[in-house]
């Protein structure tokens, strides 16, 4: 039976990695992948563009935009007449707020008396504009610091008190909040991405490998002939299994190689962990790709099916936003799926050196996941190869 | 004359023919229909309510080590506030395993002597805050609710003391076409030009690989029918498809996600119509391109699929990326379709914003398109 298993795993292996062009296409693209998307994949808003529309035209609406220009996250400020103009510049995507400095603003602080200013903002991108909107109200509430202790004595170019971004400074300097991060000091998104990056890419690898491999032959007639070999479906079910682990732990290893020393990103679990994990999870991914494959007539239905499955898996997962802001329902069905359990996994190996027994969770519950694709693939195989 | 009329009724005899050869084999599979129909909405669905970016309640460990009346209040504070469920803690190494195993988000310690530092003039009263980085959007958060919580604690001990905090700028934020920032409305649009990138590339990237594989190429190539006509018979079934499972986006969207529809249906119409140019053209393309359906499929899935959930600005703001990388943004078709659905669905019939992002489709889509045209000998190799 090992010797009917092997000789199947080698001509699957044969017929994956025969053409050239099919080999590149089996590493390449996940890696160019992995470059690019790391880059893309960031909820940090850079280079913002904001229009100001200045109606006081005092100092302290010039100190206000001193310091939005002084602030790394803000690279084009251009100065409009009037609120209408403006508009135009957001409508047009130009920039994604407007902040009005009404008349009366530096008198009004000169006084001490509290002043207010308008942000209209793009809600077409409310992300980016809300965090657009918590950068100004930062440099807004270090433009009131200086003076409220002062009480507009000394001049509105004062500098921000020090530590002036840790609030609570400025009324009473003896108490603060010292704000520690744990696992990722910088916040870097391509720390949090990359580990995500490396469950996800290995799931469509495996998926797609699976998913297609018996439609393939189906569409060629291949499919009876190896029906009609020496080989029971079982072992052909599990011949075909077996090619997308090896091809999973290669790739994996790629991924780790390139994340810890190409990007510096820690890894801080155990490897044994890691490649368990990995080949645990193509494993639950090649079971779901081969009852898609089972279930099929051609290629075209089985990557449609195959994508069915990977979009869910996908988003469901946390790789994009987080399992806690969906409705209850939705985080119930994220527990049977292989890939929120493996990007928690990733999560802990790489940047929380999470001990084995906080993984083990996460690691049974994608065996128990791999053992039920396994089944349901196999059992569907055999039932239509027969 | 006459020559040129005949010669014209027999060009369109021959596109009927072969489109209809292809609406065949599309409707005459019952997955086409599942593609065109049921898929759509269920992607629809999960972008719907799987996908969000507003927080909702964070779980935070309060450690408190002080039992003085301000350390209560502080730890009462975090109890109170609407964006944190507080897991008790008993001492500081609980709280981090806590951390460590994933079950809280933040840890806030308030440590020994606190109520005491805090009244003295010369000591400082330090709270200290740990929270769990590994997703920083989710750790920004945290930061900007501990420090609302710190402040309010903090101006509500001046005013009991009768020295008030002032607070000399505030910020009135008002976000126009999208009045809560829901962050919905504005992945909604980004999930339909992910759907129509599925139908239109992916779908079509098979059209021609598939005859390659079939070895039905040849026979096509031996029919009297030009490449335009090829091109356009090939095209125009999976284009009618797409618009269909367009208009069952757009009603889905408006009737069970309470979308506004600010510009017209014609607009969205033709915006859509406008995309599918370039859409269908890479798939095409790609059809051409790659000689088995696997490899186009990949292909497909990597240049259409993937860029236009990672690329286009849907999730992800483009200006926050890479020049580099902005720059190849700039060839993905997706990216002007999701400005222009959100402009039409949100703002309204802004045509200094569509016109510009409908003539950088059809530019990209004309490219495409001639590139499959060059490509699509008329000779078997």
């Amino acid at each position: 039976m090992l010797q009917r298993l092997l000789a199947i795993v080698r001509k699957e292996l044969i017929t994956m990695l025969r053409d050239p062009r099919a080999r590149g296409a089996l590493i390449l693209p996940p890696i160019i992948q992995l470059f690019i998307f790391s880059s893309a994949a960031t909820m940090e808003v850079k280079n913002i563009a904001l229009a100001i529309v200045d109606l006081d035209r005092g100092p302290y609406a010039a100190d206000v935009e001193q310091r939005l220009s002084g602030s790394r996250s803000f690279t084009r400020l251009p100065r409009y007449a009037n609120v209408a103009g403006a508009r135009v510049a957001l409508d047009r995507e130009q920039v994604v707020g407007i902040l009005v400095l009404p008349s009366g603003f530096s008198p009004d602080l000169a006084a001490g008396r509290p002043a207010s200013a308008q942000l209209l903002l793009d809600g077409r991108r409310s992300n980016a504009a809300q965090i657009t909107a918590q950068y100004v109200s930062d440099v807004l509430a270090d433009e009131g610091a200086p003076l409220s202790g002062l009480s507009g004595a000394s001049g509105p170019l004062s500098t921000a008190t020090p530590g002036a971004g840790a609030p609570g400074t400025t009324s009473k300097p003896n108490a603060e909040v010292v704000i520690d991060n744990w696992f990722n000091p910088n916040l870097d998104y391509q720390w949090f991405m990359l580990p995500n990056l490396v469950g996800t890419l290995s799931l469509g690898v495996a998926l797609m490998i699976t998913a297609l491999s018996v439609a393939r032959e189906r569409e060629l007639g291949t499919f009876d002939q190896t029906l009609v070999s020496p080989a029971t479906p079982v072992e052909i079910a599990l011949g075909k299994l077996l090619p997308p682990l090896l091809v999973a732990s290669v790739q994996a290893t790629l991924y780790l190689l390139i994340v810890t020393l190409l990007y510096g990103v820690p890894f801080r679990g155990n490897l044994l962990v890691f490649y368990t994990a990995v080949l645990t999870f193509a494993e639950a991914c090649a079971g779901v790709g081969l009852f898609i494959s089972s279930l099929v007539r051609t290629q075209q239905q089985a990557f449609l099916g195959a994508f069915a499955v990977l979009l869910p898996f996908a988003l469901l997962s946390g790789f994009a936003t987080p399992i806690e802001n969906m409705p209850w329902w939705l985080q119930f069905l994220t527990t049977i799926n292989p890939l929120a359990h493996m990007l928690r996994l990733m999560q802990g190996l790489f940047l929380k050196g999470a001990s084995v027994a906080s993984l083990a969770p996460d690691l049974l519950r994608l065996l128990e996941i791999a053992l039920c694709t396994t089944a349901a693939a196999v059992l569907l195989f055999r039932r239509k190869a027969a | 004359m006459s020559d040129t009329r005949a010669g014209m009724r027999a060009w369109w005899q021959q596109l009927a023919a072969i489109m209809l050869k292809e609406a065949k084999q599309v409707t005459r599979d019952p997955s086409s229909w599942i593609i065109a129909v049921v898929l759509p909405l269920t992607f629809l669905f999960l972008f719907g309510y799987g996908i969000s970016l507003d927080t909702t309640v964070i779980r935070v460990a309060v450690v408190r080590e002080d039992d003085g009346r301000d350390a209560r209040a502080l730890a009462a504070a975090f109890t109170d506030s609407k964006w944190f469920a507080v897991v008790a803690a008993h001492d500081r190494g609980s709280g981090e395993r806590l951390l460590q195993d994933q079950l809280v988000k933040a840890v806030v310690i308030i440590p020994a002597e606190f109520g005491r530092r805090l009244d003295a003039e010369n000591t400082t009263a330090q709270v200290q805050v740990l929270v769990d980085g590994a997703e920083p959007n989710t750790a920004n958060y945290v930061h900007a609710y501990v420090n609302a919580i710190w402040n309010g604690f903090l101006g509500a001990r001046g005013v009991e003391r009768g020295s008030p905090r002032p607070v000399p700028v505030s910020l009135e934020a008002r976000y126009w076409y999208n009045a809560n920032a829901v962050s919905r409305w504005f992945l909604i649009p980004g999930s339909m030009t992910v759907i129509m990138t599925l139908l239109g590339t992916l779908l079509t990237s098979l059209v021609i690989a598939r005859e390659h594989e079939r070895g039905t190429l040849e026979a096509l190539y031996a029919t009297p029918l030009t490449r335009g006509q090829i091109l356009i018979g090939k095209t125009l079934p999976y284009f009618l498809l797409a618009m269909v499972s367009m208009a069952v986006c757009v009603l889905t969207a408006l009737l069970l996600f309470q979308l506004p529809l600010r510009g017209s249906f014609l607009t969205l119409g033709l915006v859509s119509a406008v995309f599918l140019v370039p859409a269908l053209g890479q798939g095409l393309l790609i059809s051409v391109t790659m000689r088995t359906q696997m490899a186009a499929a990949q292909l497909g899935l990597m240049t259409g699929y993937l860029p236009a959930m990672m690329l286009s600005g849907f999730l992800f703001d483009i200006r926050s990326m890479p020049p580099w990388l902005q720059v190849i943004t700039l060839a993905i078709p997706a990216r002007y379709m999701n400005v222009s659905l959100q402009t039409v669905f949100l703002a309204g019939d802004l045509w200094a914003v569509l016109v510009p992002n409908m003539l950088f489709m059809l530019a990209v889509g004309a490219l495409f398109f001639g590139l499959t045209w060059r490509r699509l000998h008329k000779r078997v190799d």
